[in-house]
């Protein structure tokens, strides 16, 4: 009994010391933004990795998105004769929800399995300890780029995901339904603006929709990050880090968004 | 400070913590041990010869480069206990043993990438010990590491990579790196037109430690670390490694600490031979001290018993 309490003791310090080394990472890969050398270059290099290589299964996942959206509600509106509204709720769920989530979704089985790999790959062949011997810190060389690269890139996917998928529920809404191009636009636009808007010109649906991205793309490149510096055991090791990668990264997006949902509801309505 | 056994010349090596530790009867007396020490001498002669050769060229200076007090590190179990160790100016210092004896982790606490539990690392005249992260950065530069599997970042060509040190760490512009990593690049003989286009999944073993090596020389370090520098390489590039090794320490004055159990590459570079067994020092001296000694430990070692 006291070997299992002792067991359970040693496996929660070990999380909760994993968590404390995740914020640490995080905090120092932030902290690092501001500090020289920039490694431009690096950045520039991961947004092409991270943004414009996820772009094609981003827009295509969106694209069908808003028309499966667009094609449910119909079905839904029709009983109630209010089909001319699909164009206002394919919008709300696109840009408040399912555009952010799904790329972010997407992202991180793409991307983060991939910075793990890479990262842990580098762990386990020494070029992190060469790096650090080389008088690098791996965190500045390394994860600052990518944090950089995910924070700007998720929130540009978005946008296009968010674009595809209301241009999506556009083909199903006026071939399938029958709505006009322009009334659909117009419910579209009556959708965003029925927020409000922040500073006057920015509809409060955008900085929504905007502000889960920026969280969702820290988190992806953090956690790929964080199991690819600890990887351990070979390339067997290299293989565990992806794919806690994917599943933590995906847990965590799914959990932060309904916080920062209420968060957000509280603060824009 | 404290130096370590049989390091002065001169007056005869008093005995090692491992020939007081092991040293065992010797049932038939003295011939015998003579036999052995000459059949020794008889193997490793070519070695020792070289060896002679490159300290000749090399005087080493009396001034300590890196230092080892009686360090002591353990994780779940000891690694390393009571470990003295000096290292001077323009010496090549080879720490040999057996697998999981600890070497690595000695090149691991000069570079401060590990901190000892006891003892004091003292590198260019500063403790490492207690330095932050952020100092044990700077203190790096002053070291040049070339690793076991010899780390090149694989994302980078041969140029990126020997240039590395160079753009992180000094102001000179893309020309003066451009020189700099050709004439590394032909130090190690290897035709910078040729290879500094190439990423390191196209080199050869052999050719992927030449470029380690260049790079960890880039920057112009004062000390050069070596771990495992000829595992896993064919007689003829080992031999092409160690003559590099000894062609950095005659021509450039590097102070180098190798990490190998490759005994005979040892004989031909070191000044000094440290010999790591069960968490200690059991020798450290000349390659001549080390045939002579009387250590049943050490005559086993030289003699792959």
């Amino acid at each position: 009994m006291a070997g299992f309490l002792t067991s359970i003791n040693e496996g929660a310090k070990l999380r909760v010391l994993a968590v404390q080394e995740y914020f640490g990472l995080a905090a120092k890969a932030i902290r690092f933004i501001v500090a020289r050398p920039f490694y431009v270059g690096d950045v520039i290099q991961q947004m092409d990795a991270i943004g414009v290589q996820s772009l094609g299964i981003v827009l295509l996942t969106g694209f069908f998105t808003g028309m499966v959206l667009a094609l449910q509600t119909s079905v839904q509106m029709a009983q109630f004769g209010a089909t001319m509204y699909i164009g206002r709720l394919v919008t709300a769920s696109m840009v408040r929800e399912l555009g952010p989530v799904l790329a972010a979704i997407l992202v991180a089985g793409r991307v983060g399995s991939g910075i793990a790999a890479q990262i842990g790959s580098m762990r386990v062949t020494e070029q992190i300890d060469a790096l650090n011997t080389l008088g690098v810190d791996p965190i500045k060389k390394l994860v600052t780029p990518r944090l950089i690269a995910a924070l700007i890139m998720l929130p540009v996917l978005t946008i296009l995901s968010d674009t595809v998928g209301i241009g999506g529920g556009n083909v199903i809404a006026t071939v399938y339904v029958g709505i006009p191009v322009g009334l659909y636009w117009r419910t579209v636009w009556e959708q965003i603006a029925s927020g409000g808007f922040i500073l006057h010109y920015i509809p409060s649906d955008f900085v929504q929709g905007l502000v889960k991205p920026f969280v969702f793309g820290g988190i992806i490149a953090v956690t790929g990050c964080f199991f690819g510096i600890n990887t351990k055991g070979g390339t067997e090791g290299v293989g565990n880090a992806t794919t806690r990668t994917v599943v933590v990264a995906s847990v965590l997006i799914l959990v932060v968004d309904y916080f920062l949902t209420q968060v957000l509801l509280f603060l824009f309505g | 400070m404290t130096d370590t056994p049989a390091d002065d010349k001169g007056a005869p090596a008093p005995p090692t913590y491992g020939e007081q530790r092991r040293r065992v009867p010797e049932p038939e007396g003295e011939p015998r041990l003579r036999r052995a020490e000459d059949e020794l001498r008889a193997r490793f002669a070519e070695e020792l010869q070289e060896g002679e050769e490159t300290q000749d060229r090399v005087p080493s200076s009396r001034e300590a480069i890196v230092e080892l007090e009686h360090v002591s590190l353990a994780f779940d179990r000891p690694i390393l206990e009571d470990v003295s160790l000096v290292v001077r100016r323009g010496e090549t210092v080879v720490i040999a043993g057996e697998s999981g004896t600890g070497k690595s982790t000695t090149l691991k606490l000069i570079l401060r990438l590990l901190r000892p539990d006891s003892g004091r690392v003292i590198v260019d005249g500063e403790v490492i010990n207690d330095v932050t992260y952020e100092e044990a950065l700077i203190i790096r530069q002053k070291m040049g590491m070339v690793f076991q599997g010899a780390a090149l970042f694989d994302s980078m060509s041969v140029f990126e990579n020997v240039a590395f040190p160079l753009r992180e760490h000094t102001q000179l512009t893309d020309d003066e790196i451009e020189a700099r990593v050709r004439e590394k690049l032909e130090f190690v003989d290897l035709d910078p037109d040729r290879v500094m286009g190439q990423l390191p999944a196209e080199l050869s073993g052999g050719m992927k430690k030449r470029v380690g090596i260049a790079r960890g020389m880039a920057a112009n370090p004062a000390i050069m670390l070596y771990d495992e520098p000829t595992s896993g390489l064919d007689p003829l590039t080992t031999g092409t490694i160690t003559r590099l090794i000894m062609k950095l320490q005659r021509e450039l004055k590097v102070t180098s600490v190798v990490v190998s159990h490759d005994i005979r590459s040892a004989f031909r570079m070191a000044t000094k031979i440290a010999l790591l067994a069960e968490r200690h020092i059991v020798f450290f001296g000349s390659p001549e001290d080390m045939t002579a000694s009387q250590d049943r430990y050490v005559q086993d070692f030289l003699g792959g018993v």
